[in-house]
């Protein structure tokens, strides 16, 4: 998907950079060598971009101008619709998977618009009508407060700990940082995705194997609604 | 960033921060915070004040015998619109500078396998 991009727009002057936000580098290999990309393709295993560019969960894109600065702050970076809130629910489904599909619904569907927004700007640089001033992307930012840098710190130690063979203390890391900047997605899911259960299973995708954490993905996306699942873009 | 020690030189504490020692005080891009005697005359900053006085938590984990300190806070998620420099590797561990793209609009696209 981000390659198409990439071809398509590479000739206006416009470079797509991917980073997977992966502790282990193994795990994004096969998707990266599916893709097969011609532009950079990044691992950023320790989440230096969410301290750095505010990104909170995945999808999300920056725009960045040609002399590295930024002109769209963090924000959900989906690029077509989503297959899931097309899904028609029926009564055959689990109960979960129909509540999870009808927040799905509730989601603002920004995928085509933010794809046009992408061309425009590839297309008219600093005259796109999308294209924010330095003030406008500071102020579109989301708020850090004193608790969300804490949140990075123990996220940080979580890894070390983790990166020295010592799980029960990067777990102990990650609650604290969980509970520190609830809204901060990939410090959840990428803690998350590391567990199984009592029975050896593994996490899947859809992370709801969460004896360690006391709950779930889909628990938490329930909680917090798909209206605010990620910073959708204001186009 | 992770630290093994708080002696850390300006130019480590800008390369995971952002945040470059300068006679106006800590800079990130376009944005300065006055910090008095930020850096001394070995090149050593001074983590706890840096840190304090830019809203960074600073934590130890005693155990482990390393610190983190966590990203300026107090205001909005960016300080500047400024990127500044981002060293990251790809999947082969070759490292690769974001700057490397000036002169190219970028679509800097966060993903993960999970």
């Amino acid at each position: 998907m981000w390659q198409a991009l990439h071809e398509e727009l590479e000739p206006l002057g416009l470079s797509v950079v991917t980073v997977a936000l992966d502790l282990d580098p193994e795990k994004a290999r096969p998707w990266i060598e599916a893709a097969s990309p011609t532009h950079p393709s990044l691992i950023d295993s320790h989440h230096r971009v969410d301290e750095l560019l505010g990104i909170s969960n995945v999808p999300m894109a920056v725009w960045i101008d040609e002399s590295g600065t930024l002109v769209r702050p963090a924000e959900g970076a989906s690029i077509q619709p989503s297959p899931l809130a097309a899904m028609e629910i029926t009564d055959e489904m689990p109960p979960r998977l129909q509540a999870v599909l009808r927040e799905f619904k509730q989601m603002p569907q920004t995928g085509e618009a933010y794809r046009a927004a992408i061309v425009d700007w590839a297309n008219l640089g600093a005259d796109s009508r999308f294209v924010m001033s330095p003030d406008e992307v500071i102020a579109a930012s989301q708020p850090r407060s004193a608790e969300h840098s804490r949140a990075a710190a123990c996220f940080e130690l979580g890894i070390h700990a983790e990166s020295r063979g010592d799980h029960p203390a990067a777990i102990a890391w990650w609650k604290q940082a969980h509970a520190l900047f609830p809204e901060n997605w990939t410090y959840k899911r990428q803690a998350w995705t590391l567990e199984s259960t009592a029975d050896g299973a593994v996490s899947d995708k859809a992370q709801e194997v969460q004896d360690t954490y006391g709950t779930s993905w889909t628990d938490e996306f329930l909680a917090t609604g798909g209206a605010n699942y990620t910073v959708f873009p204001a186009l | 960033m992770l630290l093994s020690t708080l002696d850390v030189t300006a130019d480590a504490f800008e390369a995971a921060t952002g945040w470059s020692a300068k006679p106006e005080g800590m800079c990130k891009g376009d944005a300065c915070v006055p910090v008095q005697s930020a850096v001394g005359p070995d090149g050593v900053i001074d983590v706890a004040a840096v840190a304090d006085r830019l809203g960074m938590a600073l934590l130890a984990d005693d155990d482990a015998g390393v610190w983190a300190v966590g990203p300026e806070s107090g205001g909005r998620a960016l300080t500047t619109a400024v990127v500044p420099d981002i060293v990251l590797a790809d999947v082969d561990g070759n490292p690769f500078n974001l700057s490397a793209m000036h002169g190219r609009k970028v679509l800097l696209v966060a993903w993960a396998s999970w």
